[in-house]
């Protein structure tokens, strides 16, 4: 190699290494997300709340023993947002005719499950929704995500959920201040679209129960707007045409309630369409993104609230366990409520 | 503990301080907690508005725009979310008669403010005397109703915005390379303000390239002709590059596919006006406006938010209501929307 060529190779190697931070800019998170109250290293957002003396506590609420399924059922044909898409494949090769295995005649089957992540009833971990390129506790993903997954942030820093869930009925809710507007697709009583449920509707339905929301709770929020969910695949497109949902200034406040998620019977928990058309899922930053408080949706809550109605009681033991999908954005889940 | 138990008693001058600043401080709670009362009863005050919108005719668009009067409609019932304000819908089926119907009737209902949106300055006249007789106060869109605020397009603003986007285009990717300017629309809809459209876009087309020769290509309302009048001109001038001006998006749309047709996609860039769902989608929709489409020939479309006139109007009408000051002139804050920056304008309209 001649000095000439050794110093084109020294000057591109430069210019290589100079463009190098350029490519990896990140925006600067700090200006951008807000600290987690739980330190620089914290990946595990709200459910640090979730402490012994919190589970114990949710534990007085199991008086009956009774279990409420709060899931729907998963599979193909329910309702899905934007692309996501969810498909299921059968292999049941052994029971075809001299398939069966061994003296004993074993056979079996097996799914294929081909889904995104974000699909039914569903748990938002703290990758899922960003500003710019930062994540909750000023993470800046573009230098964690992989093509496959995110290097931080996934759902195996979750601790527990076992605490106390809260039930507000908002449909019982605008029946009673006589504002209720619903939705003829629904089967049962269901607030329409774009129906922004407040920091007051939640109060109020709160206080229908005579509830007071304290740090570690899940607070779960019936609409009625599931009923679509549960009429699958005919009212899909209602279903996914909007929804009613809380809105900024119920987010915030339940932020500093120190919750550790929201779910409701609705596909994105926050009301569509939103409060100003020119942000998008701006509930979603408020409570996940700044405050790593999760959000669960399609969440089945008309059992609970029938529940809650007869017995005038809107506290369960909510039980969820949440699959430990390294560096995932989300997973299904199922959920009950133990009274 | 120890340290407050040792703390010497105040001396009596002192305690008696203490308790009037006490006293004080329990007077200025409980006013406060009485003006909060009076504000919560204000904030209880809900008012009546009427809204009688140009037509609601299902498939009739607006303005020479995509956006239909049910868009209109449904972004009042939206903006009306924020304010204590419950609304009463009017159609005025772009007819006079209809209009001072709908007007009598919201008289008749005492309405606290009216909204009138009717291109027909002669029926908006008497309509003004009508309110003005009743003592409600009116709130005009695009076209006056004397001595009431107007909230207006400015279509020779929109227009110059485009010409002097496809202006830059022009100046900074085909110097030296011989250039045309094409407006192309329904040119004398002077219903729809689009000879001052046009005007405006000339202009623009102007501000980099003052020699530019403009074409004006008159659809007369059909888009449909944009290809066959687009296609005579590209063939008698093949060497050239063509920067179009268009009204409105199906004639942006119409544009492009008369370019690709004549095989001319890389001679082309077309700015359309309006900015409604043909030309930007949700969250599936792959639109011609979209940050994954950046190299489109359409480099943009200037926005005029009809489908956001409800988040426009009613903040106006809600200062009106509290007896504040409003512009005699409120106007549309028209913007180049383009793949750089439509979804933080427009975020898919399945995700807001």
């Amino acid at each position: 190699m001649t000095r000439k060529s050794l110093f084109v190779v020294i000057v591109m190697l430069a210019a290589l290494i100079a463009s190098v931070p350029a490519a990896l800019a990140q925006s600067d998170c700090k200006t951008i997300v807000p600290p987690s109250p739980w330190g620089p290293n914290d990946q595990t957002g709200a459910t640090n709340r979730v402490t012994p003396a919190v589970t114990k506590a949710a534990a007085a609420e199991i008086q009956e023993g009774k279990v409420v399924v709060m899931s729907y059922p998963l599979g193909d044909g329910i309702p899905l947002f934007g692309t996501r898409f969810t498909k299921t494949i059968l292999t049941a090769t052994t029971l075809a005719p001299g398939a069966a295995l061994g003296e004993n005649q074993l056979t079996y089957m097996e799914d294929t499950w081909l889904s995104q992540s974000h699909v039914g009833t569903h748990l938002d971990g703290m990758g899922h929704i960003g500003r710019k390129d930062c994540y909750y506790n000023q993470t800046p993903m573009g230098k964690f995500i992989t093509q496959n997954n995110m290097t931080k942030l996934g759902l195996e820093h979750l601790k527990s959920f076992a605490t106390r869930g809260v039930l507000v009925d908002m449909v019982k809710v605008y029946q009673a201040a006589g504002k209720f507007k619903g939705n003829a697709a629904c089967k049962k009583p269901c607030l329409e679209k774009g129906t922004v449920i407040t920091k007051a509707d939640i109060e109020a339905g709160l206080k229908m129960y005579n509830v007071t929301l304290r740090e570690g709770d899940i607070l779960i929020v019936h609409t009625g707007w599931g009923n679509l969910f549960e009429q699958y695949p005919a009212q899909n497109a209602v279903y996914n045409s909007g929804e009613p949902g809380i809105g900024k200034e119920a987010a915030k406040w339940l932020v500093t309630q120190k919750i550790v998620g929201v779910g409701s019977d609705s596909w994105g928990v926050e009301v569509i369409p939103g409060e100003d058309p020119k942000e998008a899922f701006i509930v979603h930053n408020i409570l996940l993104t700044d405050a790593g408080i999760h959000i669960m949706e399609n969440v089945r809550t008309d059992l609970m609230a029938d529940e809650a109605d007869r017995t005038k009681r809107a506290t369960f033991f909510f039980s969820m366990t949440v699959p430990k999908g390294v560096g995932m954005t989300g997973n299904f889940v199922a959920i009950e409520g133990i009274r | 503990m120890a340290s407050a138990a040792g703390t010497p008693a105040p001396p009596a001058g002192r305690r008696r301080c203490f308790a009037w600043i006490a006293l004080a401080g329990l007077l200025l709670l409980a006013w406060l907690a009485g003006g909060g009362a009076l504000v919560a009863v204000a904030q209880e005050r809900r008012y009546t508005v009427a809204f009688a919108n140009l037509t609601e005719e299902p498939g009739a668009t607006l303005e020479g725009t995509g956006f239909t009067g049910r868009e209109v409609r449904e972004s009042f019932a939206l903006a009306v979310r924020r304010y204590p304000i419950d609304l009463v819908f009017y159609d005025n089926h772009r007819d006079g008669q209809k209009a001072l119907a709908n007007a009598e009737d919201a008289v008749r209902r005492k309405v606290d403010l009216y909204i009138q949106y009717l291109d027909d300055p002669a029926t908006n006249v008497k309509i003004g005397q009508s309110l003005r007789a009743a003592g409600i106060r009116a709130l005009a869109i695009n076209t006056p109703v004397p001595d009431a605020p107007l909230y207006t397009m400015d279509n020779r603003a929109a227009g110059r915005i485009a010409g002097e986007a496809l202006s830059e285009y022009g100046a900074k990717n085909w110097r030296g390379l011989t250039t045309i300017g094409i407006v192309v629309g329904n040119l004398r809809a002077q219903e729809h303000r689009i000879p001052e459209r046009a005007q405006g876009a000339s202009e623009g087309l102007k501000r980099h390239l003052p020699a530019i020769k403009i074409t004006a290509l008159d659809t007369q309302g059909n888009p449909a002709q944009v290809g066959p009048l687009l296609a005579k001109l590209l063939a008698t001038n093949s060497a050239t590059k063509a920067l179009v001006a268009a009204m409105d998006d199906a004639s942006a749309l119409a544009a492009k596919s008369a370019l690709d047709s004549a095989g001319r996609l890389a001679d082309g860039a077309i700015v359309g006006q309006g900015v409604d769902r043909s030309v930007h989608g949700g969250m599936n929709d792959r639109k011609e406006i979209d940050p994954s489409n950046r190299g489109s020939i359409v480099i943009g479309s200037v926005a005029f938010y009809l489908d956001r006139y409800g988040y426009e109007v009613l903040p106006i009408a809600m200062r009106m209501l509290r007896g504040e000051t409003v512009p005699p002139r409120t106007v549309t804050s028209h913007r180049l929307i383009s793949a750089a920056n439509v979804f933080i304008e427009y975020p898919p309209y399945d995700m807001n």
